[in-house]
């Protein structure tokens, strides 16, 4: 298609409304017709309390632990491991209050990394005003941690080692199994934010030397607002919330049945083949990328990078102005993190892996789900190359 | 019960798990076993013990035993031949 039809064609679809393509997964992914059709009877027939002992409560508790049952049984753990939760930031701070509280004295030492998610590292700030010390570990420019600094970061009084799995902005793969196993022989609980690559990853609590993990559902076509920390028996935990007896004291409220099945549907129809087909697509999408758009430079690693995270920083464009412009193409991406798209800040991870100020602004995530096509990504490919010369060719100083 | 005691497919450990989760797990690794199947589940003594072997018969599985096992409860369930 030449660049003049092109570009009729995206006059066209501005104008008509175009068919979206959402490559905005990482942020969260479309719930699954079988995760709807799962959670459907628990907001009718059996919308009874999980917690009431009656047949109706029963009823629900057995969505609800069939669904432990299956998240469980995806991470290798036990079901009385897993405590549900409103989703992953409820999760990581829960592993990093619920720890730090469990212990009498608040003279402790807790290690995050420095390219965490921010429910893990504002929930270390917090501890670090309440008398914790706190330890913000470098990565490399590849945003992977060096275990070797953790083992040299590790004191008497460290009593906790907070290391996502895989990096929410650019997809680095954390060599979680390593840092594990040098936490469990100094005797320090070792907590992962795997909300990023539930299903996507290997994730094994007894291989990996996992004692605490995060994790969601809407980041596997999972409903929003529900999640789950993983927490090994042996695990001393503070609850965040009081009041109420529900699993197993540990997280306090009334159980959301209806959210937590769709869950357990998700983590039972994610296929293992869906990693392996979205690394395929997009590594082509970035080659397209690569060799129609110039100055383009890809953010986080080549190898241990998780399969459907795609971060690049378009020289010279403003990368929220670039989202905006393939939002009226009809295509969606992320700017940064999701969470921390209200800022203009430049991103903390972007910032961490060695990124100047201006490349770090002129970032975008994209990022795919298992229902992500060839034929999308040719049409995104070829939209984004023409939005990215688009704002090149903006006289300096344009307003948006 | 009479007579010798039926073989055991599976036994499941339901002792701390509290009342509801504990019927609701024991009803769901029943739907797992072959009909016939005979699962022994050992419970914490009181309403526990009640609430699942209540639990299992409304289901429709027969209760097979209940014997007691220091202060926990060992039930024999049968599973029904159910949907």
């Amino acid at each position: 298609m030449s660049n003049e039809t092109r570009n009729t064609a995206v006059s066209l679809a501005r104008a008509t409304g175009p068919v979206r393509i959402y490559l905005d997964n990482a942020a969260t992914t479309k719930t699954a017709p079988e995760v709807i059709a799962a959670m459907a009877p628990y907001f009718s027939e059996s919308s009874a309390n999980a917690s009431s002992v009656h047949r109706d409560g029963v009823a629900a508790a057995k969505g609800v632990e069939r669904a432990r049952q299956i998240v469980a049984g995806r991470i290798h753990a036990a079901p009385d491991e897993i405590v549900f939760t409103s989703g992953g930031a409820e999760a990581n701070n829960l592993a990093l209050q619920g720890v730090f509280f469990a212990h009498g004295d608040r003279r402790r030492h807790v290690i995050v990394s420095a390219v965490e998610h921010a429910t893990v590292l504002r929930a270390a700030d917090w501890l670090e005003s309440l008398g914790c010390r706190v330890t913000r570990l470098p990565v490399d420019g590849a945003g992977l941690i060096d275990p070797a600094d953790v083992e040299r970061a590790l004191s008497a009084e460290t009593i906790l080692v907070s290391v996502m799995y895989a990096n929410n902005e650019i997809g680095s793969i954390e060599p979680i199994a390593d840092i594990g196993r040098l936490c469990r022989e100094h005797g320090v609980a070792f907590h992962t934010d795997a909300c990023q690559c539930l299903t996507l990853e290997p994730l094994d609590v007894a291989a990996q030397h996992l004692d605490l993990v995060s994790l969601n559902a809407h980041k596997l076509h999972g409903p929003k607002g529900v999640g789950a920390l993983y927490v090994r028996d042996s695990v001393r935990l503070m609850p965040l919330f009081h009041g109420g007896g529900q699993e197993r004291h540990r997280r306090a409220g009334t159980l959301n049945t209806p959210g937590i099945v769709g869950f357990g549907k998700a983590v039972e129809i994610a296929a293992d083949a869906d990693a392996a087909k979205m690394d395929r697509l997009r590594w082509a999408f970035w080659r397209n990328m690569e060799g129609t758009i110039p100055d383009v430079l890809l953010n986080g690693p080549h190898e241990r990078r998780l399969c459907n995270n795609l971060n690049v920083s378009f020289r010279g464009v403003e990368g929220r102005r670039l989202v905006r412009e393939l939002d009226e193409d009809g295509i969606a991406v992320g700017a940064g993190s999701a969470c921390s798209s209200d800022t203009s800040d430049p991103s903390h991870v972007l910032r961490a892996i060695g990124r100047s100020d201006d490349d770090a602004l002129a970032a975008v995530r994209f990022s795919l789900s298992r229902w992500t096509t060839a034929a999308e990504l040719d049409e995104a490919a070829a939209l984004l190359a023409l939005a990215v010369r688009r704002l090149r060719n903006e006289p300096r100083g344009a307003a948006s | 019960m009479n007579g010798a005691a039926p073989p055991l497919d599976e036994t499941l450990d339901l002792t701390g798990v509290p009342c509801p989760n504990n019927v609701a797990r024991a009803l769901v690794r029943l739907e797992g076993l072959a009909s016939g199947a005979v699962l022994a589940i050992l419970v914490d003594d009181g309403e526990p013990a009640t609430n699942v072997a209540d639990g299992v018969v409304a289901d429709g599985h027969e209760l097979l035993a209940r014997e007691p096992v220091g202060r926990q409860w060992r039930l024999l369930v049968r599973r029904a031949n159910l949907p």
